[in-house]
């Protein structure tokens, strides 16, 4: 059996004192952190990923869609660099001529071509 | 053995464990918010880079709360009349009214009987562990501790099932 004050221990201990708030700082900081971290890199990767199949998706393939189920490829053999905005630009500040150039020689790499008997303009003018 | 740096996980775990017990005790002091209010502010010092503890951080948190309520009190913030609404504690079986009771009788017992039960029942600590904390022999902890809880029994009687 317990004694008197033993059990009038454990009535006090009925009685729970009021918990302060809680602390503000760096716990909260570091759940918050990790989590902000996931987003951005999910967001970095997802902007990543499309940038990437943005890329590599052939800028002839809507029209090859749109015309027939047969694939034109002439188109997609050609090799194609992308224009770089930042290498135009500085050819339009500093040679204006040169960018007209460059212009000329990006449009016959990526303007669909006319003159092939299997052109995908051909075959859109004959429909 | 010297002072060290408390991280801010063992303050927070400090926290846990004493803020409770350390509100009931700075009630006695002041009132009820503000009692809170003294002990988040003593804990929110000890999360600052320069405060060092001695090797004893109970004591050290009892004292510095001691202080602070102190400070307090001196700066105007007395002690209110108990409203139920603010009571410092909570009866698990609902007693308000025993809940007051608690915490006026509380703060009529001697300074030191008030701190070596707010020690032993509400932060856990040993009759051992109260001497270390407040430098006393245990004895005489001992003893306030027995004289402590007569009075609080006496005042608690109508409210208990003996």
């Amino acid at each position: 059996m317990k004694n008197l004050e033993e059990q009038f221990e454990e009535y006090l201990r009925e009685f729970q004192p009021r918990r302060p708030r809680a602390l503000p700082g760096p716990a909260i900081h570091r759940q918050v952190w990790p989590r902000r971290l996931a987003a951005a890199a999910a967001i970095t990767i997802a902007l990543g990923a499309w940038l990437c199949s943005v890329r590599q998706k052939p800028a002839g393939q809507e029209a090859r869609n749109v015309t027939s189920n047969r694939p034109v490829v002439s188109e997609q053999q050609r090799p194609r660099r992308p224009l770089s905005i930042v290498v135009l630009t500085h050819l339009a500040v500093e040679n204006p001529a040169g960018l007209d150039a460059a212009l000329v020689a990006a449009q016959k790499n990526r303007l669909p071509r006319f003159d092939r008997k299997d052109s995908a303009l051909r075959i859109l003018g004959k429909e | 053995m010297g002072d060290k740096k408390l991280n801010a996980a063992e303050v927070r775990h400090l926290y846990d464990q004493h803020g409770p017990a350390l509100v009931a005790y700075a009630r006695s002091f002041v009132y009820a918010a503000a009692a809170e209010d003294v002990v988040h502010q003593v804990f929110l010092r000890l999360l600052s880079p320069e405060v060092e503890m001695p090797d004893v951080p109970v004591a050290y948190v009892y004292r510095a709360v001691r202080n602070a309520a102190l400070n307090a009190r001196r700066n105007g913030q007395r002690l209110a009349p108990l409203d139920p609404q603010l009571s410092v504690f909570k009866h698990r079986g609902g007693n308000m009214e025993a809940a007051l009771t608690l915490e006026k009788a509380l703060g009529e017992l001697p300074e030191e009987q008030r701190q070596v039960v707010v020690m032993r029942i509400w932060s856990g600590l040993t009759l051992e562990e109260a001497a270390a904390a407040t430098g006393a022999p245990l004895n005489t902890v001992a003893s306030r501790y027995r004289y402590a809880l007569e009075k609080l029994r006496e005042k608690l009687r109508p409210y208990r099932k003996e």
